[in-house]
């Protein structure tokens, strides 16, 4: 095969792309420049309705929000599991790739109702800060942000960790001991030279936790409720319950260009650290 | 030359092995099969047990059944017009109501049902066929709770603070908040007195769930009273959940669960032998008997004691709802209840 020809290998997935993600998304721009529920009047109005409703920038706020908090505590809690993977020996880090992988196996619907027992008035932590006297009456946490965080933290953390042990289990170990041998600290050798070569990894996971988290639909309503309300809520709620497709649309576009712009948003911080670090 | 005649031979000898593969007798098949949309959890699981086998033994047909909720039974049919996802719809009244305005039924013929004689007047119309009703009340746990009286009690103390509740999504949700606010002075096209009641509460409000989550809630003691169906109830009870259900004084709400033909369905004939079986006298007793707890349709089956009625008739005394008022209402009643009760 000449190298001219070489393109011809992609054409498979290039026009499943066309036929299963560019296609309906077009669709979806059309149907959203509907003003009506019956798809028949070319105006625009769901849009307008949309954005100048207050509520609905509320919502985007939230669920960007939501996806900051949830890269936030995958980030913090993940990194230093990803270091242990760094200095573990080759069992141990067969161990843990499998305890991360492990949750995977589980269906995420099954992950979120395990997190209304864990989370719930009469669950396992409110019965340990009772038991404790950490507080006299049980913590409300389903139904509130950092209780949804909390959930989303353990569901999107392989995700996180994933390309984050990757990009680790490929770093040159002659690099770290070369930072000590000249003389830098843990933590200098940590900063200066660790962190900037498993950036990408991070950046990588970063973003997947991002834009899963800010779509998690199932986890966000089972475990957030009505209380909260996020974009997918709403998609939900207009085309299924009342059947208005396009504003269902637009809340569906809104959503990706919020997630597009997070990702990018964290794409722009990746480049500015390896550039630093640079 | 040699290889040429091979290959000829090979497809010959392949084409004819394939034609007499069509031609052979084929092991005994049904007489055919039905596609049935089916409401998730109880009533597949019921279905498969009791409905399945007795339209195989009574008209050698296959039930196949696709899980979808009512809402997102009319969301597929509407979405695939021309190319029915399934035969045959299983729908509460708002979104039959729906599917009747969006033209997505086939006209029905009552007369083509073997039992129909069996079931009360009024059950069959041009559209479908009723095949068990569901009665919405109030579910509460007797350990944790004084017995409530009331819809109006939901919204007091010790009740309040102990309430878990669901929006305008579901039909059960829909009628219980509608009853609320009538007890206000509101009606079935106004919700307004349910939304002035519920500010003055609502941080006092235990849980405001997805309709899905709301039985593990009640079950883990998220929350210990909420407006749910008596067949929630019967289930959570056989699974040795502490719970009972109260009517309230203004009376608890009936409404029914109908079956439709898809327009464009291909097995209609299969499809009218599919619902004669779901209301005929053996497959509605079984499906009243736990864990399944429907309440049926058909006459000549004697009701269980723990039933809301003594008798179908009584059915005419529950409060019902006119959907085809409530459903213009239902998307701004979404919008107004996610500003109220979002954080």
């Amino acid at each position: 095969m000449t190298r001219e020809s070489e393109w011809q290998l992609a054409l498979p997935l290039t026009l499943a792309y066309a036929a299963f993600f560019l296609v309906p998304l077009g669709l979806l721009i059309a149907v959203s420049a509907f003003g009506d529920d019956r798809i028949t009047t070319l105006d625009g109005a769901q849009w307008r309705k949309f954005l100048g409703d207050p509520f609905t920038w509320k919502v985007i706020v939230d669920t960007v929000k939501l996806g900051g908090l949830t890269v936030a505590a995958t980030s913090l809690i993940g990194y230093p599991l990803a270091l242990v993977y760094l200095g573990a020996g080759p069992r141990w880090q067969r161990v843990i790739l499998f305890v991360v992988i492990l949750p995977l196996l589980t269906s995420v619907v099954v992950r979120t109702f395990a997190w209304i027992v864990i989370l719930g008035r009469e669950g396992v932590i409110n019965q340990a800060v009772l038991w404790l006297g950490v507080s006299p009456a049980p913590l409300r946490l389903l139904q509130t942000e950092h209780g949804l965080v909390i959930a989303l933290t353990q569901i999107e953390m392989p995700i996180m960790l994933l390309p984050l042990l990757s990009v680790m289990s490929r770093m040159d170990p002659n690099l770290r001991d070369a930072s000590a041998g000249l003389g830098a600290s843990k933590w200098r050798t940590l900063v200066r030279v660790t962190l900037p070569l498993s950036l990408p990894g991070l950046v990588a996971g970063c973003m997947l936790v991002f834009a899963s988290a800010t779509t998690a639909f199932i986890s966000q309503f089972v475990i957030g409720g009505n209380r909260l309300v996020y974009l997918p809520l709403i998609i939900w709620q207009q085309s299924l319950v009342v059947y208005n497709w396009p504003l269902a649309s637009v809340a569906a576009l809104t959503l990706l260009v919020s997630v597009g712009l997070g990702v990018a948003a964290i794409a722009a911080v990746g480049r500015r650290g390896r550039a630093y670090a640079v | 030359m040699s290889h040429r005649r091979s290959t000829r031979r090979e497809f010959l000898a392949a084409a004819t092995v394939t034609l007499g593969s069509l031609a052979l007798p084929r092991p005994a098949l049904a007489k055919g099969s039905v596609t049935a949309a089916m409401y998730p959890g109880t009533w597949e699981e019921a279905f498969r047990a009791h409905v399945t086998p007795a339209l195989k033994a009574a008209h050698d047909v296959d039930l196949e059944m696709t899980p979808l909720f009512a809402v997102d039974q009319i969301a597929k049919a509407q979405a695939s017009r021309g190319a029915p996802p399934f035969d045959a719809f299983v729908l509460d009244p708002g979104p039959r109501v729906t599917g009747i305005e969006r033209g997505l039924f086939e006209k029905f013929d009552a007369k083509r049902l073997g039992n129909l004689a069996r079931l009360p007047a009024g059950m069959t119309d041009e559209y479908g066929v009723t095949v068990a009703a569901q009665v919405v009340g109030i579910g509460y746990n007797p350990k944790k709770l004084p017995k409530p009286k009331s819809w109006t009690d939901l919204l007091k103390d010790p009740w309040v603070s102990r309430l878990g509740m669901t929006g305008f999504q579901t039909t059960y949700g829909t009628v219980s908040i509608i009853e609320i606010a009538k007890q206000f002075g509101g009606s079935e096209t106004n919700v307004e007195p349910f939304f002035v009641e519920i500010k003055k509460v609502l941080p006092k409000v235990a849980a405001i769930g997805a309709p899905a989550s709301m039985p593990a809630l009640f079950q883990q003691g998220q929350c210990d009273i909420t407006y749910t169906n008596t067949q929630t109830v019967a289930t959570l009870r056989g699974r040795d959940v502490d719970i009972e259900f109260v009517k309230p004084e203004s009376g608890a709400v009936a409404f029914f669960t109908t079956m439709h033909i898809t327009r464009g369905s291909r097995e209609q004939e299969n499809a009218y032998k599919y619902f004669d079986t779901v209301i005929s006298a053996p497959v509605q007793s079984a499906l009243m008997q736990p864990p399944n707890n429907f309440i049926p349709v058909n006459r000549e089956v004697k009701l269980a004691a723990n039933l809301p009625m003594a008798s179908l008739d009584e059915m005419a005394k529950f409060v019902k709802h006119d959907w085809s008022k409530i459903n213009p209402l239902r998307a701004g009643w979404i919008e107004r209840f996610n500003k109220e009760v979002a954080k």
